[in-house]
């Protein structure tokens, strides 16, 4: 096994005893990135002339690591997987990335992702499709595609990816890695394009759970350039880093369980309960509630229009004239709609009708604003459980990654429970991780773990270990790769 | 149904157009996200429920210093654009109509 399949720890170690160096392990990352680039498509930029640095105390120093190409990155296009900035250069960084740069860590690369993060699919990306590691006939889920694929074939440690209704946790699920988002505000947002300012979280992408808190650790902070983020001195994910979970006390909800029983996946109910009888032998507590079926089977059309609504507005900024790739046209207005009907997919197009719809005065009520109550009640009634326990498991999906032609963007009205049941906490802010549970039919299957806000340790700690219990080997650690 | 012109109306506005193709999904996709919504308004007073806007309250806010902070160099600005004139970007006229 090469030592960049190796834990964030153990490459620190390597590095330290000089056993790898930074040039070295680079050498490696980029190799393999361009070695699967045909046949997954993780990368919209590959940075083979990435900086490397000597190694220093802090673990994240000298490694590489992978960027979702909606971060502004100083220097290396950003392009969020859209034509209409298909030759944007940010001329400063993300604060994560400025973040990540101070901790000399190694950015080797921009992954590709759904456009602008507005699909759940990863097949958006005006670079083409973003393919399953695991088995290339199949979708990674998005929108962090391409960090999730990364991550899963083994070029990177970890990645960096944002969540607004399940991005980072969905392709996590799918690809057999960890995808962990913070409570909101824990990490700055500045440098982000906004998809749904409201529910956006930078988060990321990793093989374990130690491995996630090392990246947040190093990336959270109260930010002046971001008003949502809060002093968080008191949240130190790896000096409280545990698998003694003795007592904690989790649920699940029983009517997404309830759904998958009845699905035709039965294995991956089996693999769920099994996880549970895991909580237990952990020492944890775990018990079914209820939530009201007509709120969860809300959540989706509410998400829709919340996150519609807001992206709307967040890209009326894309219009060719102040940076991008602007289309030609005699008057200012033909310049923006040549640049708009031709800079983005039909998808996008379709999603900003649906925002504007929601938006006109005469649908607010009706559309936004109850979409917005069903946000109320959803959140308040976790914070109501979230007294009573630490924490939520439920399934991450309700199957394994789909084929592709199996399930594209447009909404439908099938598996509401499971359309959209990961974005109850971006509803709320909640800290969410998901990991690999096992395999159903050679493809990995996950669990989603959430609890209230500000308790990430918490978090971290219970998905530690079941994590050690459930004894997932990622993809890359398999065998000859 | 939402009539197709409609929503061209919408795209419009947005400045932007689709295909013909693309609006009929499009109105299929209002069939679904409007009929949901209706299930929606008839949760019992729901009307009484206060929308949420964000997440959670963030009491840590505070006004910063009025201190000169790092900024941009002129150099740098123009590195984000191909279009520039006497050290400064280049748009197309925004203002005034044809002349």
């Amino acid at each position: 096994m090469h030592i960049l399949d190796k834990s964030l720890d153990e490459i620190h170690e390597a590095l330290k005893s000089g056993e790898v160096t930074s040039k070295e392990l680079l050498e490696e990352s980029l190799k393999r990135a361009h070695a699967s680039q045909d046949e997954i498509n993780s990368f919209v930029t590959i940075c083979d002339n990435a900086k490397v640095y000597d190694v220093e105390d802090n673990v994240l120093s000298g490694i590489p690591y992978a960027c979702k190409d909606n971060l502004s990155t100083r220097g290396v296009l950003t392009t969020a997987s859209s034509n209409i900035l298909n030759n944007y250069v940010p001329v400063f960084d993300a604060t994560c990335i400025k973040k990540l740069k101070r901790n000399k860590a190694v950015m080797m690369g921009k992954t590709v992702m759904d456009e602008l993060g507005m699909g759940g699919t990863g097949t958006t990306g005006h670079t083409g499709v973003v393919k399953n590691p695991w088995d290339t006939s199949r979708m990674t889920a998005g929108s962090s595609a391409g960090s999730a694929a990364a991550v899963s074939a083994g070029i990177v440690p970890y990645a960096l990816g944002t969540d607004t209704g399940d991005s980072i946790r969905k392709p996590a699920g799918y690809c057999g890695v960890v995808g962990f988002k913070p409570t909101y505000g824990l990490v700055s947002r500045f440098g982000l394009f906004a998809f749904a300012s409201s529910l956006d979280h930078v988060g990321c992408l990793t093989r374990s759970v130690k491995d996630a808190a090392y990246v947040i650790d190093a990336i959270k902070g109260k930010d002046e350039a971001d008003m949502t983020t809060f002093n968080s001195r008191n949240i130190q994910l790896v000096d409280n880093y545990t698998t003694d979970v003795k007592g904690k006390k989790l649920f699940y909800i029983k009517e997404i369980v309830e759904e998958l029983k009845n699905s035709p996946n039965k294995e991956y109910y089996e693999n769920f309960m099994k996880v549970v009888d895991y909580c237990k032998e952990c020492g944890m507590e775990i018990v079914s509630e209820s939530i009201d079926e007509v709120i969860l089977r809300s959540l989706y059309p509410s998400y829709m229009a919340i996150s519609c609504a807001e992206a709307t507005s967040n890209n009326s900024n894309l219009t060719g004239i102040p940076f991008g790739n602007r289309q030609d046209g005699s008057t200012t207005e033909e310049i923006m709609f040549n640049t708009r009907t031709k800079g983005f997919s039909e998808l996008i197009r379709r999603r900003f009708v649906i925002g504007s719809f929601i938006l006109q005065k005469e649908n607010q009520e009706k559309l936004f604003l109850n979409a917005q109550r069903i946000r109320r009640l959803v959140v308040d009634k976790m914070t109501e459980l979230y007294k009573k326990y630490d924490g939520c498991i439920v399934p991450n999906s309700e199957s394994i990654a789909p084929k592709f032609g199996e399930k594209n963007d447009a909404l439908s009205d099938t598996y509401l429970l499971f359309a959209e049941h990961l974005a109850i906490s971006n509803f709320g802010g909640f800290p969410s991780i998901t990991i690999p549970s096992g395999e159903v039919d050679g493809m990995p299957v996950a669990v989603n773990i959430s609890g209230p806000i500000k308790h990430d340790s918490d978090v971290i700690n219970m998905a530690a270990a079941l994590e050690e219990k459930i004894g997932f080997i990622p993809l890359n650690m398999r065998g000859d790769k | 149904m939402i009539e197709i012109e409609k929503l061209k109306d919408y795209a419009n506005k947005l400045m932007f157009d689709m295909n013909e193709e693309e609006y009929k999904t499009l109105q299929d996709e209002f069939e679904v996200i409007l009929k949901q919504m209706d299930l929606i308004g008839q949760i019992p007073d729901i009307d009484k429920v206060s929308p949420m806007t964000f997440p959670f309250p963030n009491e840590d806010v505070s006004l910063r210093e009025d201190e000169v902070g790092d900024y941009l160099t002129v150099s740098e600005v123009l590195e984000n654009t191909t279009h520039q004139v006497n050290d400064q970007v280049k748009v197309p006229r925004v203002v005034g109509g044809d002349e």
